[in-house]
């Protein structure tokens, strides 16, 4: 590779703003194809090394020759890795999670988040996630939805068989355990506090270091 | 999976936070990583052209050539590249597949030498994406027609198999006459008895000159009706026995008994059997007559001896709504305008035009631009019509004509063009099918050999567990950390689609059993049982709380499969064996702790219905019955 190009990688990976419409997105590519941003802003603003960031973009570029990821590919993408069941709705769902205030902020940055954050950045993605209308409030509806989007993907053929009040009581369980002052919605504060003192929890939201 | 999916990985693990607050139990460790040198850039020389790439790249697919250490055999240590001496055109498309994960055919080649190619690097054919799979197909198809073809000229005076019943011999030489010189013998006596009959009925009616005691010429059939009985009795002999043998020859008689060559026999020999037992009654002697009418169906027996004949058959049959329109239509204009000329000419005196049926003579005669000139308007009006008539008479039957003919070629393309795809279809979603059961299993198996061995893949890969065919390893590795994950989340584990219907079947059974010994909570029924109803009728379900709802997943996927996995509990093991033994032994128990304690939570029952489970699975010793206790608890 010319030290020129390398010079030029970055993960600016723009969601295609708004709409998934295919025809728009036809006439958006010639305006849409995305120069990245310097390899050095990126590497100040996010955690990542300039290795790892050449290594994500390299591997993004060559799946994405556009460099646009919209919410279709999103879904794509998780279909793939999750064959056996519908990952359709849950990248839905992470797509909205990712693109934060809907101007086509990196995607790079919310990966930097994810996988090199704090544990409190991470509760708060996770938080964000859950909280579908973006309310500061996480309701019983909004819950059941992202935990049914979570089952959907894991298909019909599972063992225990999956039945309807699956989501439903495990949403339950949630809630008992998230929501103390029992006032039927989970607020951020009441979340990171509880996610805090679960051991589980917070040894799991350290698994994920690596980038590759 | 295309290798190139390995990029999103950071994406898909970045979905798993999304799963950690939600979930109750830990999740399991992620897989240790290698530690990777600096990625190498290689240098490929086929043929004098250089091509570069990653290491990484080739080795995404490690069991071909170029992703294995086969390569090796070809490096060439002094220009320190690896050189192979084959064609770089093909090269290019095969480097490309290492790129892109998809492997295109390019059209300007040669399907052999694209194949041998494809055979040296070590890459299987059906990778081959979608967007070239048919053209691939079709060409390979017709290579391979053109090798039979010439394979089979060459054996076609091989004699067949003497294995076969003497009946089949006898029905393959009436359906193919060139098997055999008996054969041929056969179809060409038969085809020479056809013409004389028929030559023997022309010939019948014509005169003959004069006989003694009759004023007008007779016919030949009058004259020598000896020798003409004569011949049509030899004849019908010859045609009976035909008919005979091929009645007994026939694999299904009532097939043939019902197909339209059996009818035209009996038809072309029945009225002389019928003349044989009729007396010279005067009465029935002019229905006879119109019975030897049909000994000119005799003719169509030649239909058996060509070909041509028979397409043309079939090309009616199937073009005969384009054939009644054209009628249609045809009857449609004869009625108006002879019914305008009738009208037209009624006022002349001595007109020919009694009546409209009478002009419906003139109107086919005149739109069929016949003429013959027995009728003709003499009215001025009538005229007018007339020439009118004809006019348009040209018209309504050029129409339809071309309709039919671009009918028939259409209808002809198309039946080529739906087997093609019937066959390719096949062969493409079996493709779809064993890529995502591949990935699917690879899962699986990963998870047994996972457990057991302390997240070093080149330790089970010694084992010989076969982690994965055809992929990056360490990509998969990842991926299966990821699905387990998500079933630690969800507390529920992906099954073999074929056990996990068995085991519905199994469940209703065994609930419909012990129904009298029932359980309280009625979700244990109602899951089992939904999750079968979207897969048999529900009529045949009765099941006691009838508020089921439909569908668990909308998205019945029928193309994921998934492999066995076995719950192993304590005290199944020995019945267990008879599985696939390396995963019952390997998984140790603590780690299944998380698993039994779910199964509690999301399928409560009460504990009547557990030693019931219990009997009737302890009693019945198959593998299945043991998913089918585990479940009811």
């Amino acid at each position: 590779m010319e030290a020129k190009r390398v010079e030029t990688v970055s993960g600016r990976v723009d969601a295609a703003v708004s709409s998934p419409d295919s025809v728009e997105d036809e006439l958006e590519l010639s305006t849409v194809r995305h120069r990245p941003e310097g390899l050095q802003q990126l590497e100040a603003q996010t955690r990542f090394s300039r290795k790892e960031l050449q290594i994500l973009y390299r591997g993004f570029k060559n799946e994405c020759p556009s460099g646009v990821v919209n919410e279709e590919t999103f879904k794509d993408i998780y279909s793939q890795f999750f064959p056996q069941g519908d990952a359709s709705t849950y990248a839905h769902f992470l797509f909205n999670a990712f693109d934060t205030d809907h101007n086509g902020s990196d995607f790079v940055m919310g990966l930097s988040i994810l996988l090199r954050g704090t544990v409190q950045e991470k509760l708060n993605w996770a938080f964000n996630l859950y909280d579908i209308n973006k309310d500061g409030y996480i309701t019983k509806e909004e819950m059941l939805d992202i935990m049914k989007a979570i089952y959907d993907m894991m298909g019909k053929c599972t063992y225990p068989v999956l039945r309807e009040e699956t989501p439903r009581q495990h949403v339950e369980v949630f809630f008992q355990k998230m929501d103390k002052n029992k006032d039927g919605v989970v607020t951020i504060d009441e979340f990171i506090d509880c996610c805090q003192n679960d051991e589980n929890i917070m040894r799991s939201m350290q698994l994920f270091e690596s980038v590759l | 999976m295309a290798a190139g999916v390995a990029a999103w990985l950071p994406f898909a693990r970045a979905a798993a936070i999304g799963w950690m607050p939600v979930a109750s139990a830990p999740m399991p460790l992620p897989p240790q990583e290698k530690r990777r040198g600096k990625d190498a850039l290689i240098m490929l020389n086929v043929s004098g052209t250089k091509f570069q790439t990653w290491r990484d790249t080739l080795e995404r697919y490690p069991d071909t050539l170029l992703g294995s250490t086969e390569r090796d055999f070809f490096f060439h240590e002094e220009t320190n590249e690896y050189f192979f001496d084959r064609d770089p055109d093909i090269f290019r498309h095969i480097l490309n597949f290492y790129r892109t994960g998809k492997l295109h055919f390019p059209r300007m080649e040669c399907i052999s030498a694209f194949d041998e190619e494809l055979s040296f690097f070590g890459i299987i054919p059906e990778i081959i994406g979608d967007c070239c799979y048919e053209d691939y197909k079709d060409r390979r198809r017709e290579n391979q027609e053109r090798i039979q073809d010439d394979e089979e000229s060459e054996q076609n005076n091989d004699l067949v198999a003497a294995d076969l019943s003497f009946r089949e011999t006898m029905w393959r030489a009436f359906e193919n006459p060139h098997t055999s010189t008996m054969a041929l013998v056969f179809y060409y006596v038969t085809g020479f008895f056809i013409a004389v009959s028929v030559m023997a009925n022309v010939v019948e009616t014509v005169p003959c000159g004069l006989m003694q005691n009759r004023v007008r010429e007779v016919p030949c059939g009058e004259r020598y009706a000896l020798a003409f009985f004569c011949l049509d009795t030899a004849c019908v002999m010859i045609f009976t026995v035909e008919y005979l043998l091929r009645l007994f020859a026939a694999p299904s008689r009532f097939k043939f008994v019902k197909s339209v060559m059996s009818v035209i026999d009996v038809v072309a020999i029945m009225p002389y059997y019928i003349g044989l037992v009729m007396t010279d009654n005067e009465d029935v002697s002019g229905a006879f007559v119109t019975l030897r009418v049909f000994r000119v169906f005799r003719i169509f027996k030649f239909s058996r001896h060509s070909a041509g004949l028979r397409i043309l058959g079939y090309t009616l049959k199937s073009c005969a709504s384009e054939l009644g329109f054209l009628l249609f239509s045809l009857t449609m204009a004869i009625i108006i305008f002879a019914t305008v000329m009738f009208y037209a000419e009624k006022g002349s005196s001595g007109s020919k035009f009694t009546s409209i049926p009478a002009a419906f003579w003139y109107t086919i005669v005149t739109m069929t631009t016949l003429g013959y000139g027995d009728m003709v308007p003499k009215t001025i009006m009538g005229k007018i019509f007339g020439s009118i008539c004809s006019l348009s008479g040209v018209l309504v039957i050029a129409l339809p004509v071309p309709v039919i003919v671009s009918n028939f070629s259409r209808i002809y393309h198309q039946s080529q063009r739906a087997e093609k795809r019937r066959a390719q279809k096949k062969t493409s979603l079996a493709r779809i099918h064993a890529v995502k059961s591949r990935g699917a299993s690879a899962f699986l198996q990963y998870k047994h050999s996972g457990l057991r061995v302390d997240q070093d893949e080149e330790e089970s890969k010694e084992a010989g567990q076969a982690l994965v065919c055809n992929n990056n390893p360490t990509f998969e590795v990842q991926r299966h950390h990821l699905l387990h994950c998500l079933e630690t989340t969800t507390n529920h584990e992906f099954v073999d689609e074929k056990l996990f219907e068995a085991s519905c079947k199994e469940v209703a059974l065994v609930k419909q059993a012990s129904r009298s010994s029932s359980i309280s909570s009625s979700s244990s029924p109602h899951g089992l049982s939904s999750c079968c109803a979207p897969r048999r009728k529900r009529k045949t379900f009765s099941v006691p709380n009838s508020n089921m709802s439909v569908g668990l997943q909308g998205s019945i996927q029928e193309l994921s499969t998934i492999q066995i996995r076995e719950r192993p509990l304590t005290n199944s093991r020995s019945s267990r064996s008879s599985l696939n033994a390396k995963f019952v032994e390997t998984v140790p128990l603590n780690s299944e702790q998380p698993y039994l304690t779910a199964a509690v939570i999301s399928v409560p029952t009460t504990p009547g219905t557990t030693p019931g489970g219990d009997d009737s699975a302890s009693s019945t010793d198959y593998s299945q019955a043991n998913i089918v206790r585990v479940s009811a608890l």
